[in-house]
């Protein structure tokens, strides 16, 4: 029976290939391989064919075991050759044996002989005799299947000579007969080339056994998609290597094995024939393993069948007895289990472990199925073989995705992209690698080398010298040296720097800086040490040149030399030399004498300022008093003495002269005295008030009448009026200078404080401009009046214009101060208007304006006055409006901005010029009448053009008071406006602020441009691009 | 002396404080004071636009010496100025085409036409033909026998086929190559028999062109006239993959740049990128020739390429963009039956009916010769700016207009309005059937009919 299983077991590799769907490639098989290889290494022989050889002998054992009562081969000894000879023996017989070998039982003598009698060459032979054509693989799959049929031969043999075999192992052979003659056509066309044709029996019972194997297959193939099946390899041949052959065969060699153990463990409860089945083949397990030795001997002789028979019998009884171990576990009620055929192998080595897995998957699977598929088509087979090889293709192309996106996405691809970039060469690696060539080159390197000035012989010298020296005390010479470095490039880059100013002023500064230096040292040295002996060197230096007149051109040199006409130009150096000489000394004696002069005033001053200043003017201004005395006390003696003066030209001429010192003396004092005479101002204030009211001033002296503006002028008029009043000149005049020198003093004053006070009222710009009187009178005014008296009348006019102006704003003023003053008028107040209430407060407040102005001098800032205004203001009212007036204020400012007005008005108007009008194109003149009487007539209503506008009510703003939105479309401008938007934009939005961007230099900086012009591909001409590259 | 004060020009204002400094501008770079910078520049753009179609001058010389229609053109891996070419006479001439000479020429190189002609590695050249012969040259202008570029010179090798090949194609490294006749077969250099055949089974088809991959370079593609294309790979030795098309195709190239694409010339006018990690749908369509289009072939930067039709066009695209190539062409220049691109991506050359290998710029504008970088700032500037206002009504129609032979432009006119009628018949049929009953299936899932594993 086992021998029955072995052919299946040789075909089944085939079968299980057909069936597989396997996606299983080459690569996996050579892997399996080589797990194999692994695997039976242990078992190393020499020959070439050693892993299946032992794999067959193993799967033999096996078999032997299963199915043989006696020991028909051996099993311990020449494994290896073993196949080979039967073969050859078998293959004549395989036609016939049946019969032959059924009336003998003595064919395993013979086999038994036939082993031994050959060698390994017969695969040679055999290869040889059958498939000359076909590689090794094929004979050798097809040799177990020979085998096989030898062996079911045997089998059927076995029942028929084995009177003590079971029924069940009877039956069992007798399915197999069944299914004999199809497994040799089988084999037979396999031979051929053919595809396997198998009854239903057989492709059931295979289907048990190869199901596991398949598994299995699949258990190591791990996940290497494509196993090429046999099959395939069966029909193109020349493709495969012999390697992969042989492998595959080893595939198929170890399938069955397992297939047998798994059959053994898990068909006893499917088929009831094949516990029968297990129990016979564990029998005669037993037996083959009793009867191996005595084989061995017994090889060489020739047995007869009986007693074999015999032999058998004795056997058969004994293994049912039989010991416990491997090869015939205990046969209790417990069906047989693969551990128990496992266990004896515990010890024997790690691929055990393995073996364990696959029966594990073995068992589970084979309890599932019990039918296996038929194969595939082998269309189908290599459509999923493409499929595979397609994935994979696939899945290394895929590999670049990475790098694709990357050029795809890239801004800026310069090609070749995989160009290698070209190194820069630096100065040392230069150096290192130079190596003088040429003679000159070698000569330089000679005499540097002989010198010891070459790089490393410096550094060798420098290194060998800082030896001697510790840490600390090269860090500070070297800290030293790179001090004297960094001094000595500083002034060497001054110097160049300086070297390079060409301006002649510098250098000319730059020279007396240096003699001043020079001199400085000098003096120094003087004052110190020397002074009594260089005192004594200036002195007879300075005698000398006194003697020798060498500064006067009165010398007898410089007379001689005077005389002489033409001079040559030592000589006119020599002159000039002297002349700048008595110049300069010259200079020095008057320089002197007034350097002295201002150093004591400098004293002076610099012991109490302003006392020294206050006590100055005082004697000034008496000095100026006693002057005054002094001329009046003339004038009485004048009167008295002499008789020319007292006439009356020369008294006039007296008092133009007094007049002109008075004026002199008024300058003065109204210069030194304004803070001095303050006090008097009051008096005069108050007397000169109606004299300011004429802007100008009408001065007589002597016989002229001076018109002059401003005020202090004015103050003047005060005190002459009764005398200009006069009009005519008269001895009286001879008075006037007393009563000027009287007047001038406060008057001279008054202009001052009222200047102040005028200041006080500094202008606010919210306010209206005030008029100040004083300044208000230019000085245009004054030529005018002066140059043609007969306008006098007019600017008296103007005057008394004025003063009555001037008259009314006072009561105003007068009223006002009573009044409360409404902060509108204040700030509505135009030109001069604002002047009279504001002028008159300060004069009726001028109490306590005064102090005001007193205390902050003179200088007002415009807040100030501001805060003063305020003041005042809240004086009328209560303090809290502050903050309204000023919002008022604001809303003032921005009085009379209608602007939402002025919007619906634009609004309006806008919706007016789009509206829908007619308008008439009559040209007059044209197409009627004219003349007198003509009246005029409608027009033609083909010359009545009408516009169609955009109604109103149709607006896009309509009804939307805070908008405008024009109706208007323009043409020009739709030229260049893009229909839709352009591709890779999202937004309108975007692409505008795309198209804002001007990408010229004349909007851009350098780089910007740049930047935004550089093109997306850059290839340079000439510069071979290469496909991409794996870069490894 | 009279002083007298000039108007001083200091040049330290002007120019950059050290060498590599930019020079110091004076403008205000602020684009509130440009209120017409746009108007400007689109001014500009415009007159960069008429210039390069003032400038625009592709043709550069032709490559006279072959009696026949040129069939088939290969470049020398590696240089710029040598490309092979084989005709319809057998008579195969390597050209350098800067110098514009031969290098080589043989009259007589197969019996009948020469369909193949491709560089194994260093100076030696493959070519096949229809006499069933792979021959081996060497192309040196002197090789060792002595024979110099006017000798009659003897094939290194010859390798006999059972059918008339096709086509031919070197894998990049190694040396191998592969044939197309009936099957596909995988040469060994060095041995006289096919190392190997690749075949999809079933097909009982005739391959008409097969090329290697250049970056996966196991890889080989092939298309028959079954109008399929099939993907093929050496380490799993199987044809891996087929898709049958609308149309056949008449020429394929692989991108040097984007390992996955290729392209295929069909003879239903279009060019189609596929990726052939999908090949159920072409990845890009490219129409525009109004006839079949004969030969295509991709520039080594991977971002053109350039297809020669039927219609005696020579176009020239930019990859990813399916309508308005450039369209070179002459008066007489016959059918266009091989293109190629120069390995430096500035030229393309034509070989078509007339005999003639024709030099054309790929970029019909491009200033030949050395600029400046004041003038190559300028162009980049130009260029820009027509890309950017690209979108303005008056610059795009001026770079899209394009005079075209009457024929051609007659036979444009004809597709449109044929297509046209389809789509109408097509709109009208939906309308009239059941709502929802037949929907519109986009223009790429057309083309393919079938994807065969």
């Amino acid at each position: 029976m086992a021998r029955a299983q072995k052919p299946k077991q040789s075909r089944r590799p085939q079968a299980k290939s057909l069936k597989q769907n396997n996606l299983r490639g080459f690569a996996k098989r050579q892997s399996l391989k080589s797990q194999r290889s692994s695997k039976y290494s242990e078992s190393s022989d020499v020959y070439e064919y050693q892993p299946e050889n032992v794999r067959r002998s193993k799967v033999k054992l096996q078999l032997e075991k299963d199915e043989l009562d006696g020991a028909r081969r051996d099993i311990s000894g020449s494994e290896d050759e073993d196949d080979g000879p039967k073969r050859n023996g078998l293959r004549p017989r395989l036609v016939g044996e049946n019969d032959d070998e059924g009336g003998l039982g003595s064919d395993e003598d013979e086999e038994i002989d036939s082993d031994e009698a050959f060698d390994e060459s017969d695969e040679e032979r055999f290869a040889g005799f059958n498939f000359s054509t076909k590689k090794r693989s094929l004979q050798s799959r097809t040799v177990p299947l020979i085998d096989l049929n030898e062996d079911e031969v045997e089998l059927e043999e076995a029942p028929s000579e084995n009177a003590s075999a079971s029924e069940g192992e009877d039956s069992a052979a007798d399915d197999e007969e069944e299914g004999d003659p199809e497994d040799f056509i089988d084999v037979l066309d396999m031979i051929d080339g053919k595809g396997p044709a198998e009854s239903a029996d057989e492709g059931e019972h295979t289907q048990k056994e190869e199901r596991p194997s398949a598994s299995k297959a699949r258990v190591e193939g791990d996940d290497v998609p494509h196993l090429e099946d046999e099959d395939e390899d069966m029909h193109d041949e020349e493709d495969e290597g012999i390697s992969s052959d042989e492998s595959e065969e080893d595939e198929s060699h170890i399938s069955p094995m397992d297939d047998a153990i798994s059959a053994s463990g898990d068909e006893d409860d499917d088929v009831g024939t094949s516990l029968h089945d297990l129990q016979s083949f564990i029998t005669n397990l037993d037996a083959g393993q009793k009867r191996k030795a005595p084989d061995d001997e017994a090889a060489p002789t020739t047995e007869t069948g009986e007693a074999r028979r015999q032999k058998r019998r004795m056997l058969k009884e004994r293994t049912e007895a039989g010991e416990e171990n491997e090869f015939a576990p205990h046969r209790g009620a417990t069906k047989l289990n693969l551990d128990d055929l496992l266990n004896p192998l515990a010890s024997s080595s790690s691929n055990l472990l393995s073996l364990k897995k696959s029966a594990k998957i073995l068992t589970s699977i084979s309890a599932k199925n019990q039918t296996l598929s038929a194969p595939l088509p082998q269309r189908t087979q290599e459509r999923l073989d493409r499929e595979a090889a397609y994935q994979q293709t696939k899945e290394e192309v895929d590999k670049w995705s990475a790098t694709m996106k990357k050029i795809k996405e890239a801004e800026h691809l310069s090609f070749p992209l995989q160009a290698q970039p070209a190194g820069r060469t630096s100065n040392l690696e230069l150096a290192a690698k130079f190596k003088p060539t040429t003679e000159l080159e070698s000569a330089v390197d000679r005499l540097l080398k002989s010198a010891k000035m070459r790089e490393e012989d410096i550094a060798q010298t420098e290194s060998l010298k800082m030896n001697h020296l510790s840490v600390e005390e090269v860090s500070a010479r070297r800290a030293e040296l790179a001090k004297m470095r960094e001094l000595m490039f500083r002034a060497e880059a001054k110097a160049k720097r300086v070297a390079k100013i060409k301006s002649k002023t510098y250098r000319r500064i730059k020279k007396k800086e240096k003699a001043k230096i020079a001199a400085k040292l000098g003096e120094g040295s003087d004052d110190e040490d020397m002074n009594e002996e260089t005192r004594m060197k200036h002195e007879v230096e300075r005698a000398r040149e006194r003697a020798t007149l060498k500064h006067k051109n009165t010398g007898k040199w410089a007379k001689a030399m005077r005389a002489r006409g033409d001079l040559d130009e030592d000589q006119r150096r020599d002159i000039s030399e002297m002349l700048s000489r008595g110049e300069k000394l010259r200079r020095r004696i008057q320089g002197i004498g007034s350097g002295d002069e201002s150093e004591e005033g400098e004293d002076d001053t610099e012991d109490d300022e302003e006392g020294a200043a206050d006590r100055i003017k005082a004697s000034a201004f008496e000095e100026l008093a006693q002057l005054d005395k002094g001329s009046e006390g003339e004038e009485d003696s004048g009167r008295k003495g002499k008789s020319i003066f007292e006439m009356k030209f020369m008294k006039d001429a007296i008092a133009r002269d007094q007049q002109r010192a008075k004026q002199m003396a008024d300058d003065f004092v109204r210069e030194m005295g304004e803070s001095n005479h303050e006090d008097d101002e009051d008096d005069e204030l108050t007397g000169g008030r109606i004299e300011e009211s004429s802007g100008a001033t009408i001065e007589r002296v002597g016989g002229r009448v001076t018109y002059r503006p401003g005020a202090q002028q004015s103050q003047l008029r005060t005190v002459n009026s009764l005398a200009s009043d006069t009009s005519s000149i008269t001895l009286r005049s001879n008075d006037l200078p007393s009563d000027v020198a009287r007047s001038v003093t406060p008057s001279a004053t008054s202009p001052i404080p009222e200047k102040l006070g005028i200041a006080t009222e500094a202008p606010n710009p919210w306010l209206a401009p005030r008029q100040d009187p004083a300044k208000a009178v230019p000085k245009k005014h004054e030529i005018a009046v002066s140059k043609d008296s007969a306008s006098v009348e007019k600017s008296k006019n103007k005057l008394r214009k004025k003063a009555q102006k001037h008259e009314e704003e006072q009561s105003k003023a007068r009223n006002d101060a009573a009044v409360d003053i409404s902060m509108s008028n204040v700030m509505t107040l135009g030109d001069n208007s604002s002047a009279g209430p504001s002028k008159p407060k300060t004069r009726s407040q001028s109490g306590n304006q005064r102090d005001d102005g007193d205390d902050d001098s003179d200088v007002h800032s415009e807040v100030e006055e501001q805060e003063r205004l305020l003041d005042r203001k809240g004086k009328g009212k209560a303090n809290g409006v502050k903050a309204f007036e000023q919002r008022d204020l604001v809303a003032r400012a921005f009085a009379g901005d209608n602007v939402v007005r002025d919007f619906a008005e634009a609004k309006r108007r806008e919706m007016q010029e789009d509206a829908p009008k007619e308008v008439d194109t009559t040209l007059p003149g044209w197409g009627s009448w004219g003349g007198t009487g003509t009246r005029k007539a409608q027009p033609k209503p083909h010359l009545i053009k009408k516009v169609a506008g955009v109604d109103p009510t149709t607006r896009a703003d309509y009804k939307k008071a805070h908008v405008i939105i024009s109706e208007k479309r323009d043409k020009k401008a739709a030229k260049y406006m893009v229909k839709d938007l352009p591709y890779p934009y999202t937004s309108k939005a975007q692409f505008e602020r795309s198209m804002d961007i001007p990408i010229g230099t004349e909007w851009n900086t350098r780089v910007g441009f740049q930047r935004g012009t550089l093109p997306k591909i850059v290839t340079k001409p000439g510069t071979v691009i290469n496909p991409l590259e794996k870069l490894l | 002396m009279v002083k007298i004060s000039v108007l001083q020009h200091a040049p330290s204002t002007h120019l950059p404080a050290r060498p590599g400094d930019p020079t110091p501008t004076s403008r205000n770079l602020d684009p509130l004071m440009h209120p017409f910078a746009r108007a400007r520049e689109r001014t500009r753009a415009l007159n960069a636009v008429k210039m390069e179609r003032i400038f625009a001058k592709p043709f550069i010389a032709a490559l006279e010496g072959h009696v026949d229609a040129v069939e088939t053109m290969a470049r020398k891996p590696g240089t710029l100025n040598v490309v092979a070419s084989g005709s319809w006479d057998g008579g195969m001439i390597v050209h350098d085409i800067s110098l514009r000479r031969h290098i080589l020429r043989v009259d007589e190189a197969h019996k009948g036409k020469i369909s193949g002609v491709c560089f194994a590695d260093e100076d030696r050249l493959l070519t096949c033909g229809v006499d069933r012969n792979v021959k081996l040259w060497d192309t040196r202008e002197v090789d060792e026998n002595g024979a110099g570029p006017s000798d009659v010179r003897k094939p290194l090798n010859v390798f006999p086929g059972k059918s008339a090949f096709n086509s031919i194609d070197h894998h990049r490294t190694d040396p191998i190559f592969a044939t197309a006749s009936n099957i596909v077969q995988i040469w060994d250099e060095t041995k006289s028999a096919p190392i190997s055949n690749l075949s999809f089974p079933t097909s009982i088809e005739t391959i008409s062109a097969i090329k290697f991959n250049l970056s996966e370079s196991s890889v080989l593609a092939s298309i028959g006239s079954d109008r399929t294309f099939t993907l093929y790979d050496i380490r799993t030795g199987k044809a891996e993959r087929r898709i049958v098309m609308q149309m056949r195709s008449n020429a394929l190239s692989w991108s040097p740049t984007f390992p996955t694409t290729i392209l295929l010339a069909s003879e239903d006018h279009n060019l189609y990128t596929f990726d052939i990690r999908s090949l159920k749908t072409p990845s890009q369509i490219y129409k525009a020739h109004v006839a079949a289009v004969m030969s295509c072939d991709w520039s080594p930067t991977g971002h053109q390429f350039v297809s020669g039709g039927w219609d005696r066009t020579v176009r020239i695209w930019q990859e990813g963009r399916g309508t308005a190539p450039e369209v070179y062409h002459t008066k007489r220049m016959q059918r266009v039956t091989s293109t190629l691109f120069t390995s430096d991506a500035k030229y393309v050359l034509s070989g078509s009916d007339d005999g003639n290998i024709r030099i054309w710029k790929a970029r019909a504008h491009e200033k030949l010769g050395i600029l400046d970088s004041r003038e190559r700032a300028a162009i980049e500037y130009r260029e820009s700016l027509k890309q950017k206002w690209k979108t303005d009504a008056q610059v795009n129609k001026i770079s899209r207009t394009r005079h075209i032979p009457k024929p051609v432009h007659k036979a444009g006119q004809l597709k449109r309005t044929m297509l046209e009628a389809q789509r109408v018949k097509e709109e009208r049929r939906r309308k009239h059937t059941r709502a929802g009953e037949s929907k519109p299936t986009a223009e790429k899932r057309k083309v393919v009919i079938a994807e065969q594993s």
